[in-house]
Order: C-alpha cells, then sequence, then structure tokens
C-alpha cells in the first residue's frame, strides 16, 4: 500500500471520527486534533504529552447527587480516533485496560476511541528507548491492544494490519484491501513473565533503606512531573463537590508525590519524605504492577527522564537499585497470575 | 457494568454516643432486596458517604449474624465528613458501598487459643469477632481479650463489658485513667508481658495504631507466638475500595482488597509497613 491509499482510509475515518495523531506545533510535538493528512508527524518520536488524556481525563465526574442518591454520569463523548501511538504508548494502553477493566467510565471512553498504532520501522524505535527487555519479537503486536496499526516500511510502502473486529470492520468499510489480521493474544507474551522485570522487582524490594534513596531524597523535589507525563501513572482521588448548585463526587488525577496523597484525618502521613515518595512511585512500576498483571510497571518511553527538572534519570536509578545485594527476601513469596 | 463506585442509600436506625468522640450508628439498606443479600466477615470494612462531603473506610463492628437486619458502625469524629455524620440522628440516609477488603479468616483460628489485642478506636473491628465467640459461632478454646484505652471517656461498648468479663479473660488498660480507675495503669503491652495465660499456640489479632502494633508483636515473639499466627489489620488512606486509587499500597498488596487483615509473616518484611 501506498501513501496516497493510506490518506482515503484518513479521510474515510475522518467522516465518523475526530482524528486526533502527533503533529509539531513549532518545536514541540503535539498530539491534537488533525483535519489534514499532510500536519501528520510520521517521525514516531514519542510526544512528551500522553494519549492518556483521552481515557483517564485528569477529572471525571462519577455522579451527581440527588439528596443521597447517587446517579451514574457516565461521559458523553465523541468517537476519537488516536492515529499514530507508537509501541511504547499501546503498550501502556493495554497495561491500562487491565487496571481499569471493570471501570464503566474508563470502558464507555475506550469503546468511543478507536486505536491506531503506528511504527515507522519497529527496530529504530526500540533502540532509542530502550529502558526494558523490549526485543523486536515477530509477536509484538499479539500483546498490544489496538485496532489499527500502521508500519512504514523502509522503502516508503506501508503495511496495514488490524487487531480487533471493530479495526477489520473499518478497514474493510474503507476499501482497505491489503491487510493482514493479527488476533490479541493477551497483554502477556508466551515467553512467559519478562525475567529482567522479576529480577528488578526482588531488588526493588530490598533496595528501600540503600544509598540510591538516600540520595534521590536530596536531589527529587517531589514536583510529580514525572508522574503527569507517565502513560502508566493513573492515581487518583475521589472528591466531592458540595456546591449546591453542583453537587458531584469526582475522580480526580493526583500523583503520589502530592502531600496530600496519603494525608488522613488527623494530620498524619503515610509518605511523608521524598525517598518515601519516590520509593513508592517506582514500587508502583516495579513492584505492584508486576505482581499484579505480569507486567512491567514502566513501558520504557522515557518520558519522566526528559520531564524531571533535576535531571533524575530512570535508568540510571534502575541501574543502582539492579546493584542491590541479594540480602534476604522481603516479600515471599511472590505469587505471580498468570 | 456494575459501578464499583455506585453507592446505596441506607437509613439510620439509631445513632449513640459510646464515648465522648465515638458514636455507634445502625443502618438498614433502603432497597430491603439488598439488605437481605448482605453478608459479610468480621474485618471487612464499609465505604460510607454524604453526599457532598466525600466517603471514608469503616469497619463494621456489628456481628455477621444480624447482617439481613442492620448492620452498625462505629464512627470516630476525627475530620469534616465523620462531623457531617456526628450531626444526624436516625430516619437520616446516607450512602453504603461494600463491604470492602478480606475480613478475618476465622477457620484459621480454629482449635486455638485466641487473643484479641485492641488499641484505642481499633477495638471497633473486634467487636463481631467477641460476638460471634460469645454465640459460639468460633471454634476457639479459650478468648482472651486485651484493651488499651486513653481513658474512661474513650473506651467503646461499655455496655459489654460484663458480658465479656463472664465468658472471656478481658483485661483493660487506661493510659491516664481518672483517681477512681481500679483497673491496670499504662499500656496494653504492659497486660501481654504479665499475662500468664499466654501459650505459644494461641492466635492473636491486633487492631490499633501502628506505634501499638510494634510493642505488642515484640511481647508476642518474646511468648513464642508465631509470626503467622499473628494477624493486624492495617489502617490506609484509600478511596476507590479495588486496589486502582493506589492510596492504600504497601510493599506489593493493597489494604483495601488484599488486607486490611495481613498475617505479620506476610508483610513483616516491608519497609515502614507499621
Ligand atoms: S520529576 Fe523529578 S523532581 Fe519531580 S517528582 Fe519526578 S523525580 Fe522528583
Ligand atoms: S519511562 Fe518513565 S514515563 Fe515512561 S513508562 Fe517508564 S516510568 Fe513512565
Amino acid at each position: 500500500m501506498n501513501q496516497k491509499e493510506l490518506e482515503k482510509i484518513f479521510k474515510f475515518l475522518g467522516r465518523q471520527w475526530q482524528i486526533f495523531a502527533p503533529q509539531l506545533e513549532g518545536d514541540n510535538l503535539a498530539i491534537s486534533a488533525v483535519e489534514n493528512f499532510a500536519e501528520i508527524d510520521w517521525s514516531g518520536e514519542i510526544p512528551l504529552e500522553t494519549w492518556k488524556k483521552f481515557l483517564i481525563p485528569s477529572e471525571e465526574r462519577l455522579f451527581v447527587f440527588d439528596s443521597q442518591k447517587s446517579i451514574e454520569t457516565l461521559p458523553e463523548i465523541q468517537k476519537n480516533a488516536l492515529w499514530g501511538v507508537n509501541v511504547l504508548d499501546l503498550k501502556a494502553i493495554t497495561l491500562i485496560d487491565q487496571v481499569f477493566g471493570k471501570d464503566p467510565y474508563y470502558q464507555k471512553r475506550r469503546s468511543n476511541s478507536l486505536l491506531i498504532g503506528y511504527s515507522g520501522g519497529l527496530e529504530s524505535d526500540y533502540k532509542k528507548y530502550k529502558v526494558l527487555s523490549h526485543n523486536l519479537e515477530e509477536n509484538v503486536l499479539e500483546h498490544l491492544a489496538f485496532d489499527i496499526f500502521i508500519v512504514k516500511l523502509k522503502n516508503g510502502q506501508v503495511k496495514l494490519y488490524s487487531g480487533s473486529r471493530r479495526g477489520q470492520e473499518t478497514l474493510d468499510k474503507s476499501g482497505a484491501k491489503d491487510y493482514e489480521n493479527i488476533e490479541f493474544a493477551g497483554p502477556v507474551p508466551e515467553k512467559g513473565t519478562d525475567k529482567r522485570m522479576l529480577s528488578l522487582m526482588d531488588k526493588m524490594e530490598k533496595s528501600y533503606g540503600t544509598k540510591i534513596w538516600k540520595d534521590l531524597d536530596k536531589i527529587c523535589i517531589a514536583c510529580g512531573k514525572c508522574a503527569i507525563n507517565c502513560p502508566t501513572c493513573f492515581c487518583f482521588d475521589v472528591v466531592d463537590k458540595s456546591d449546591p448548585k453542583d453537587c458531584s463526587r469526582c475522580r480526580n488525577a493526583t500523583t503520589c508525590f502530592y502531600n496530600d496523597f496519603s494525608l488522613v484525618a488527623g494530620g498524619h502521613k503515610e509518605l511523608d519524605k521524598v525517598k518515601q515518595k519516590i520509593y513508592f512511585w517506582y514500587a508502583h512500576k516495579f513492584i505492584r504492577i508486576p505482581f499484579e498483571y505480569n507486567l512491567p510497571g514502566c513501558v520504557g518511553c522515557g518520558r519522566c527522564t526528559r520531564v524531571c527538572p533535576v535531571g533524575i534519570k530512570l535508568n540510571d536509578v534502575l541501574a543502582e537499585v539492579g546493584k542491590t545485594k541479594e540480602k534476604k527476601v522481603i516479600v515471599k513469596p511472590i505469587k505471580l497470575k498468570t | 457494568m456494575n459501578n464499583l463506585y455506585q453507592t446505596q442509600e441506607a437509613k439510620i436506625l439509631s445513632a449513640k454516643m459510646v464515648s465522648d468522640d465515638t458514636m455507634i450508628f445502625r443502618f438498614y439498606f433502603v432497597d430491603r432486596k439488598l439488605q437481605n443479600q448482605f453478608a459479610f466477615l468480621p474485618g471487612q470494612f464499609m465505604q460510607i458517604g454524604l453526599a457532598g462531603w466525600g466517603e471514608c473506610p469503616i469497619s463494621i463492628c456489628s456481628s455477621p449474624k444480624n447482617s439481613k437486619e442492620y448492620l452498625e458502625l462505629a464512627i470516630r469524629n476525627v475530620g469534616v465528613l465523620t462531623e457531617h455524620l456526628h450531626k444526624l440522628k436516625a430516619g437520616d440516609l446516607v450512602q453504603l458501598r461494600g463491604p470492602f477488603g478480606n475480613g478475618f479468616d476465622v477457620d484459621k483460628f480454629k482449635d486455638k487459643p485466641l487473643i484479641l489485642i485492641g488499641g484505642g478506636c481499633g477495638f471497633i473491628p473486634l467487636r463481631p469477632l467477641i460476638i460471634d465467640y460469645l454465640a459460639g459461632r468460633l471454634e476457639n478454646t479459650i478468648l482472651q481479650l486485651f484493651y488499651g484505652c486513653l481513658n474512661e471517656k474513650t473506651l467503646l461498648f461499655k455496655d459489654e463489658h460484663a458480658v465479656w468479663n463472664r465468658h472471656a479473660d478481658f483485661d483493660i488498660a487506661l493510659e491516664k485513667p481518672s483517681a477512681s480507675w481500679k483497673g491496670a495503669k499504662g499500656l496494653v503491652t504492659n497486660l501481654i508481658k504479665e499475662n500468664k495465660k499466654i501459650t505459644p499456640n494461641s492466635v492473636a489479632v491486633l487492631v490499633g495504631p501502628p506505634k501499638m502494633y510494634k510493642f505488642v508483636i515484640e511481647e508476642l515473639k518474646k511468648k513464642k507466638i508465631k509470626d503467622e499466627n499473628i494477624y493486624l489489620s492495617l489502617e490506609r488512606k484509600m478511596y476507590c475500595g479495588a486496589g486502582v486509587c493506589q492510596h492504600c499500597a504497601i510493599g506489593p498488596y493493597y489494604v483495601c482488597k488484599d488486607g486490611p487483615v495481613f498475617s505479620w509473616d506476610q508483610i513483616k518484611d516491608i519497609p515502614e509497613v507499621i
């Protein structure tokens, strides 16, 4: 398939969906609404902004109240086509799909979002953003949630995949004939649990109290930027508005770096020191998510490192944690759900 | 799709102050069918809320055997929501959802002496276990109760103490009692230290402030009680109740769904867990 045919699909989609895609706005690679095919950025670079704004908004109304009755307010949202989601961000969405699998608000947004992945030749992407062991295997796509996937080949041609029934139907209707269907085989690769993930999980558990966290305690300013920009961060508060005109319950995004994150009535804070907060953040990525979903909690997009105002680099921290000596088994046994 | 955050309207049957800052509320669901299907385990908790004032987790303090008629929550006045709850009276409505958490697995306590240790308002979730023991529903050989509290005013469930005394070894220690107090003074830890009846095959259940856990566990270890037979109920800030919002995470666990009850064996190596 060539560019022209791809543009046809774009135009077809545009009739039913509001298309969002990475595009250059000045020097900044943004994710915003596109009307023209020519506006789309094909560099394969990872935008600083994440796609999570479409799926987990920073504020979501859950209920309005009638006396003490809670009336569900599912989001009224348009149909969004998310065009050009890179592999790492698709990994993040695949994980978030697990976490919010039973959440009706998320599911509503998700079902109104057509996921269109993109890779400009997978290999180079991986070299650039290698954090965990992302080797390019043939079956990468089988473990990603997406509807349509676009691969730009070196010769300028385009290869298309469908990854869901919806993706298939959409491609069929658009007139595209030449595409391959990929059956979603669940988020966890057949070869089983990622070895590096397990070893990191173990070391992360043992590393608390070692030098690296003491050092980070002095450097990190707990601004929360890493968490805000991370595609796998989703912490939230549930907060009421007591305004008589708009009495409602909302789910608001937060980060574990914020002071009120663990603050309880009476003034006690479970996470008080900076080292407790930053360890809690890493523990979410490298202990809790692997423990619960058998998946790494970090997709290696590098955003946290790019935004940190004091230059903390995730890869360096992991390298330090990796040096942790095997002292004792902290949490035993590590039971992983498969 | 089931909405995890969906609350149900519940009506207050009665509300009475049981200490100078704690009120026991008895509720039933307005939807009778719901009340009929309602079931819980001792040690589980509910999210109680008021429109406009949010929700907070509170342990259920009534017995599961009455779950088809009502449930009781003992609520200490510590924040904005609880202040509003304390203004309510019989007939008023609140929002409830739950039950949440794992609760006590009483099968694991079977055939062993049972020691219940509560500090302050931590005593609340122990009450269903006491009620069940007294009603013969727990297969424990003996029951020993240890209750540590600040003063007479903050002692909970005073009406029930006489009955408990008759059927169990019941010891209270007050930190700052009035001059007329005839019982033990000091911390609950001392009661345990001095008790000669505690045997190594006992199961101990601890509910109270983290400070208490540390010292009480030390004493229990001196009495050779195994880590896997020491259970504690943890408290953390929480919102969702399903291990998603992240506020209650400890080590690889979530207090809201993997807990609130953990064996000491399970969590003893998690940094700063108590
Ligand atoms: S962005 Fe950097 S300084 Fe800010 S909270 Fe994250 S690690 Fe700390
Ligand atoms: S690299 Fe940083 S921002 Fe990206 S997924 Fe990992 S932790 Fe999140």
